[in-house]
């Protein structure tokens, strides 16, 4: 059995001249939660499709579980659940029914919707018709759909986008659930602080091709930068902003001047996000 | 092919199919569209009358008359003109014999021989021989006398008098059929838009079995509708058997034309907009059941035309499967070749 849940070896996929995916290689361990970061127009969705075996990449291999998704896509599909950046469930349904349908498509016969509405903070509205729900409680619906089948990986594509607090809480729950239950997770998102919250690692995807992938502490070490920052009060009577910064031979000194001669009000560490090493590495904002 | 999976989209498409308010508002718009048919048909009658002339000697006043009301065009040979009206190129062929210049010398009766399709009204019957004699006389100047006999191409059907409501049965049949086009078109389309499908494909679901299982609720959805409204009507009395083949390639026509539709529509309005252009020319062939005489020929080239003329036959005159065997042949062609290529162009939509 492979130590990997997700093997991308080199995958490539075009639409037209536009090479939405760019030879991209990366390895995802068997409960691991992978942070999948970037803009719109990244790859980060088309990447989802050939993991999922939704789409057949140009070239190169994904493998999921130790088996070639293109060549075993139907048994893939049976180990993996996927939750969609757009909401896609049968509104004139029930939720109950929309779970329903998806057991019975698994093969699973015994089911109890109920359990999995609970999980997701649906409990007493499984009846109602998914078209009366708000956008939250659809999102909700549509992640418990993806793990009817209680999958060995979890794909989710933007799951919390738009979402309000309360909402994309109980995803977060969700995500860290199915991770103590030993499933994988590859979760894209453009919200850092969601990927360095919930991640193990993070990969950060721009213009087709795979930038950076580490721990969000490493990456963090290894591309920002730490500092102090204070607010002080000038003899003129004004509030001023000092940062000084930290792992420097200078730091010593320049923190024992700063309390010596100036009026400190307040000051605090500053630790780089994953949205300025995105910057930094790639001169553009998650968002856009 | 998974036959477990299939079972379950089957009873998915129908629980939904049930459930859309659209379906009752279709109803209504179905009844709208009965009417607006009605009012577009003309309202008026062409009241000329095609005759095809077969004649070996030369007879100018036949085929130079400029009556009002009398188009008549020389044919070759005696076997062309049964061919042509058969196929409805001519509501009568008049055929005169080699012989009609001796005959007439001699004092002996020419026999001519006048050919009707099988629904020609018997007026038109009766109001022929007259022509023929008085073109005789404009012919000769005088008054000849000439035997004149009538035959009926095809099986004859004006010798049963059809009450106007059992004229009806086909357009109703047709009319239930191709209003499931809407129906289904609209399911599949938000399918597609709504993006339910990808869900579907990301379980053990595979294209096939979709595709599969649209058919089936499709073509079961207009079948059983249309084999209960047939039947309530009593058009089932006759010929049980060739109707339910006829009414079910009629819904697999209906199924095949509304995936060549939600291929191409996006929302609810955009199936009503390619819908109903469609089930206009459909409709079309019912309503030469409905007039005989009304619609020429060119309504052959209406795949709906031949489950029409089927219906027609078997339900109100108990015509065999001798009498409609090319009748269901042309249509299951149709049917395949709709069906397919509905098929061809959905599929990859969906992948």
């Amino acid at each position: 059995m492979s130590d990997y849940a997700i093997v991308a070896e080199d995958l490539t996929y075009c639409y037209g001249d536009l090479v939405a995916v760019d030879h991209i290689n990366f390895k995802v361990a068997r409960g691991e939660i992978l942070g999948f970061l970037g803009p719109n127009g990244a790859g980060k969705t088309t990447t989802i499709n050939i993991l999922t075996g939704q789409m057949k990449p140009k070239s190169g291999r994904a493998i999921l579980l130790g088996m070639d998704v293109a060549e075993n896509v139907k048994k893939v599909k049976v180990d993996i659940g996927v939750c969609f950046e757009t909401t896609n469930l049968y509104e004139q349904m029930t939720a109950i029914e929309n779970l329903n349908l998806f057991a019975c498509l698994f093969g699973i016969k015994s089911f109890d919707a109920n359990v999995l509405l609970n999980r997701v903070g649906l409990e007493g509205r499984g009846k109602d018709r998914v078209e009366t729900y708000s956008k939250g409680m659809k999102q909700r619906l549509m992640v418990a759909r993806s793990i009817v089948n209680q999958p060995q990986i979890l794909f989710l594509d933007e799951p919390t986008a738009g979402l309000d607090p309360t909402s994309s809480k109980a995803i977060h729950n969700i995500i860290i659930q199915e991770r103590e239950r030993g499933a994988t997770v590859f979760l894209t998102t453009h919200d850092m602080m969601e990927a360095d919250k919930l991640s193990d690692r993070v990969s950060f995807m721009n213009q087709g091709r795979i930038v950076a992938l580490d721990t969000p502490l490493n990456l963090k070490q290894q591309y920002g930068k730490r500092a102090l920052k204070a607010k002080v009060i000038t003899p003129g009577g004004k509030l001023e902003d000092r940062e000084i910064a930290l792992d420097t031979a200078e730091t010593p000194g320049s923190v024992k001047e700063l309390f010596s001669q100036e009026n400190v009000v307040t000051i605090h560490s500053k630790e780089a996000t994953l949205e300025d090493i995105f910057i930094k590495i790639t001169g553009r904002g998650l968002v856009e | 092919m998974n036959i477990h999976i299939i079972s379950i989209l089957v009873s998915k498409d129908l629980s939904l199919f049930f459930r859309k308010r659209a379906i009752i508002i279709l109803t209504f718009v179905g009844l709208i569209f009965y009417l607006v048919i009605y009012f577009v048909m003309p309202s008026s009658v062409d009241e000329n009358l095609k005759i095809g002339l077969y004649s070996p000697v030369s007879l100018p006043v036949f085929t130079q008359i400029d009556e009002e009301g009398l188009e008549i065009s020389p044919v070759e040979s005696e076997e062309m003109l049964k061919e042509a009206v058969l196929d409805g190129s001519y509501v009568v062929g008049i055929s005169i014999p080699v012989d009609v210049a001796e005959k007439l010398s001699s004092n002996q009766k020419p026999r001519v021989n006048l050919y009707f399709t099988p629904d020609a009204p018997q007026e038109i019957k009766d109001a022929m021989e007259v022509v023929v004699r008085e073109l005789a006389y404009m012919q000769t100047g005088q008054p000849l006398a000439f035997d004149v006999s009538e035959e009926i191409l095809g099986q004859d059907m004006t010798g049963t008098l059809i009450p106007p409501r059992d004229r009806l049965r086909p357009l109703l049949a047709i009319f239930i059929i191709m209003m499931e086009i809407l129906g289904l078109s609209n399911l599949i389309s938000e399918e597609i838009e709504r993006r339910t499908a990808q869900a579907l494909l990301v379980t053990p679901t595979t294209v096939t079995d979709i595709f599969i299982a649209k058919s089936i609720s499709g073509i079961g959805l207009a079948f059983v509708q249309a084999v209960l409204i047939m039947a309530i009507i009593g058009g089932m009395n006759r010929q049980p058997l060739i109707i339910l083949v006829s009414l079910l390639l009629g819904a697999a026509l209906a199924t095949g034309v509304s995936f060549l539709i939600s291929a191409r529509a996006r929302d609810f309005m955009s199936v009503l907009a390619w819908s109903f252009p469609i089930l206009i020319i459909l409709i079309i062939p019912s309503f030469t059941v409905m007039f005989p005489g009304a619609i020429t020929g060119w309504v052959k080239i209406i795949p709906s035309y031949y489950l029409v003329d089927t219906v027609h036959r078997a339900a109100n005159f108990g015509s065999g499967w001798g009498d409609v065997w090319v009748n269901l042949l042309i249509l299951f062609g149709f049917t395949a070749a709709i069906f397919w290529a509905g098929i061809y162009i959905l599929r990859r939509k969906f992948q």
